[in-house]
């Protein structure tokens, strides 16, 4: 639990002076959001009101998968990913902390891409915020423990940039899936109920509790 | 001599063998003798081999699982190489069940629908995107050993995702795009004398998928057994 | 700082037609140094990283038990780490993190919380101190290299494990790595870890082990020490290498012969 934690501290500082994965997913998403508005023809505000849950979730998914590609980065160099397949103990520890961190990262990105999206979409975010916001919160936890495996496992290959969205996009279709049904209820003015969360915390129990459990197999030489 | 792993696998892929045979006329005599749809015509007849391919592409990841699963607890190559020929063998099968598809959706539906987005076919087609990702992680991973070991990470991870796939798509499909991704009530109706064709073609095509994996997994390990180190050996692993 | 013994026995590493390691016998008490020696491909990586936990045999029994305790159960893999300071050709520091925030995390990693005391002792012992604060990926290759050995040891381990730590180091900086290792050596006293040194040159074997274990093509072939050190044996480090240019020369002559 410790070492979940020193994880969790390293890669938030780490990340606070260096900046680059929430500059680099930040940019990108808003680079999503702009070319959506290029790429289709003048909509009423309702037919955009129901694409937006779908546009968010895009944005949203591929901003993650460039952000998880950079997970281990910093343990590239001096090949500092070794140290950490020396600490003793449950490995799952570590995928914990490391997924913690990207947690943090990568919600603060897509909160500063909602304001983004909300503006430029014209979409009123506000209505069911707290549901949307919880919603988008529990997404990330499937979305960053099936990640950060996946980003363990092709960070160790020369094709790496190719290799992380080829793995994880298969992965990442039930989550897309669940959370657009259940951002349309709340966005849509619906209360958030369990039923919307249902889906979604059934998908990232299972994704972090294997995760967790098969660490182990991939910080091995 | 002792058995060796590939001398047993080899007996089971003659009993194997021995089955398919005799169920493959089989299966062709009740397909050819079965009625003629008035509506589809001889498309319909696909019918009775797009679904049975189902066997091979999900079974096929399933092996490769359980076999990935008891790499990584017990790590012997005899595992891995049974988990790569189910992740070849189901990738055969799924790829005939997304070729055979289209055909049958055509069929089915008339001109223009080569493909159709229904709940099967796009799991279906999920499932191989998941095939062609275990293959990729096998090619691009630096090291034998490491390879085998992602791979069977990813084999477990995939698994999962297939019931996964299901459970998403019958909870939320009706309210998605492609047009209402449902399961349907009937596969399709079974009208007279269709039903054993069916039913034979289900049993052939298992066993055509059994043979087809036990015969893959021979190969590979008999490979590897010609392989084993001799005293004049190679050098150090790669560490990637 | 808990005393391990560990004992291998018929060690095999392969995978597919490439066998890194076959039928390797070991054995390091608490306190002993032990260099393995050999040839690149010899297989030395491999069995160290056996050692350090990172990899496990693919046959083979590899045991580590309380060195005080011959009854004790084994340690278990993820336990066994925790006695293991392991230092690479790499530095495994942060560049972002100044070199004391280096030394906590890698003591969290272990889960040990050094006093600030024990810190800058360790930083001073290791000429770091003046430059505690600095971030690590600001410095030379010298100083990178003493905060790697440095990190290597804050969660006082019972085993230290180097893997080539001389590769890439020019001639004065290598001597200096030595006398240091060395140095640390002689002042633990009695409460020294036990060493394990993997490298090609056998000069800094004889330097910084009293026993080595020749690695050839994945095999044992020979087992020098001080101890057994006899004139027509010498425990030193031109017999060493006559030694692997003997083993160089009869790999060559099979591969000739092979390819006949």
């Amino acid at each position: 639990m410790n070492v979940a934690l020193a994880l969790l501290w390293k890669d938030l500082a780490t990340e606070w002076r260096s900046r680059d994965r929430v500059v680099a997913m930040t940019v990108f998403s808003f680079l999503v959001v702009v070319v959506f508005q290029f790429a289709w023809p003048r909509m009423e505000p309702e037919e955009i009101a129901r694409l937006a849950p779908g546009v968010l979730w895009v944005t949203y998914v591929f901003a993650a998968v460039i952000g998880l590609g950079r997970t281990f980065a910093t343990e590239l160099e001096n090949d500092a990913m070794t140290a950490l397949a020396l600490a003793p103990g449950t490995r799952g520890w570590i995928f914990l902390g490391k997924a913690a961190a990207t947690w943090v990262l990568i919600s603060l990105v897509q909160a500063m891409t909602a304001v983004v999206f909300a503006l430029f979409m014209r979409v009123d975010l506000l209505t069911g915020l707290a549901g949307t916001a919880s919603i988008v919160g529990l997404a990330n936890v499937a979305i960053c423990s099936i990640g950060t495996l996946l980003s363990a496992m092709s960070v160790r290959s020369r094709f790496r940039e190719v290799l992380l969205p080829v793995l994880l996009i298969p992965t990442l279709i039930p989550v897309l899936a669940a959370a657009v049904h259940s951002t349309t209820a709340t966005m849509g003015g619906e209360a958030l109920t369990l039923t919307l969360l249902q889906p979604l915390i059934v998908i990232g129990g299972i994704y972090s509790i294997l995760c967790f459990l098969l660490f182990d197999f991939v910080l091995d030489e | 001599m002792n058995p060796t792993p590939a001398d047993r696998i080899g007996l089971t892929l003659r009993v194997l063998g021995w089955i398919t045979l005799v169920l493959l006329p089989v299966w062709a005599w009740t397909v050819i003798n079965s009625p003629i749809d008035s509506v589809q015509g001889i498309m319909q007849k696909i019918l009775y081999v797009h679904p049975p391919l189902a066997y091979g592409a999900y079974l096929g990841f399933v092996a490769t699982a359980i076999a990935g699963a008891l790499f990584l607890f017990k790590g012997r190559e005899v595992h891995d190489q049974l988990a790569i020929a189910g992740a070849e063998v189901g990738t055969l099968f799924c790829t005939l069940m997304l070729i055979t598809g289209p055909i049958w959706a055509r069929g089915a539906w008339g001109p223009g629908n080569w493909w159709v987005w229904d709940a099967r076919l796009t799991l279906t087609l999920l499932l191989w995107f998941v095939y062609l990702a275990y293959s990729l992680l096998r090619s691009f991973t630096e090291g034998d050993e490491r390879a085998a070991r992602f791979a069977s990470v990813y084999g477990i991870l995939g698994v999962v995702l297939i019931p996964l796939n299901y459970w998403i798509i019958d909870l939320v499909g009706g309210a998605m795009h492609p047009d209402n991704l449902q399961f349907e009530e009937n596969d399709s109706s079974l009208g007279e004398g269709m039903g054993l064709p069916f039913l034979v073609g289900n049993l052939t095509l298992f066993f055509v998928f059994a043979y087809l994996l036990v015969l893959r997994w021979r190969v590979g390990v008999l490979r590897v057994e010609a392989d084993a180190p001799s005293n004049a050996g190679e050098g150090e692993l790669q560490h990637g | 700082m808990k005393k391990v013994r560990l004992r291998g026995q018929a060690i095999e590493k392969r995978y597919g037609r490439v066998a890194a390691l076959r039928r390797v016998d070991f054995e390091i008490e608490a306190g002993e140094s032990l260099a393995l020696l050999g040839a690149n491909g010899a297989g030395k990586s491999s069995l160290l990283k056996i050692l350090a936990g990172l990899s496990r045999p693919s046959g083979g029994t590899f045991e580590a038990r309380p060195q005080d305790e011959p009854d004790a159960e084994p340690l278990k893999r993820d336990a066994l780490r925790a006695s293991i300071g392991y230092v690479g050709h790499a530095t495994l520091v942060y560049g972002e993190l100044s070199a004391r925030e280096n030394l906590i995390f890698a003591a969290r990693l272990h889960n040990k919380r050094p006093t600030r005391e024990a810190l800058d002792q360790l930083l001073d012992d290791f000429a770091l101190l003046d430059v505690a604060e600095r971030r690590a990926g600001t410095f030379s290759r010298g100083m990178a290299q003493r905060l790697s050995i440095a990190r290597s040891i804050v969660h006082e381990p019972s085993l230290l494990l180097l893997d080539e730590p001389f590769t890439g180091l020019d001639e004065l900086s290598a001597e200096r790595l030595s006398e240091r290792l060395q140095a640390q050596r002689k002042s633990e006293g009695d409460e020294k870890r036990s060493l394990v040194v993997v490298t090609h040159d056998p000069r800094r074997a004889v330097e910084l082990a009293d026993r080595a274990l020749i690695l050839h093509r994945g095999e044992v072939r020979g087992t020098p020490s001080r101890e057994a050190s006899t004139s027509d044996t010498p425990y030193e480090a031109d017999a060493l290498r006559a030694r692997l240019s003997e083993l160089a020369r009869e790999s060559e002559a099979a591969a000739r012969a092979g390819a006949a």
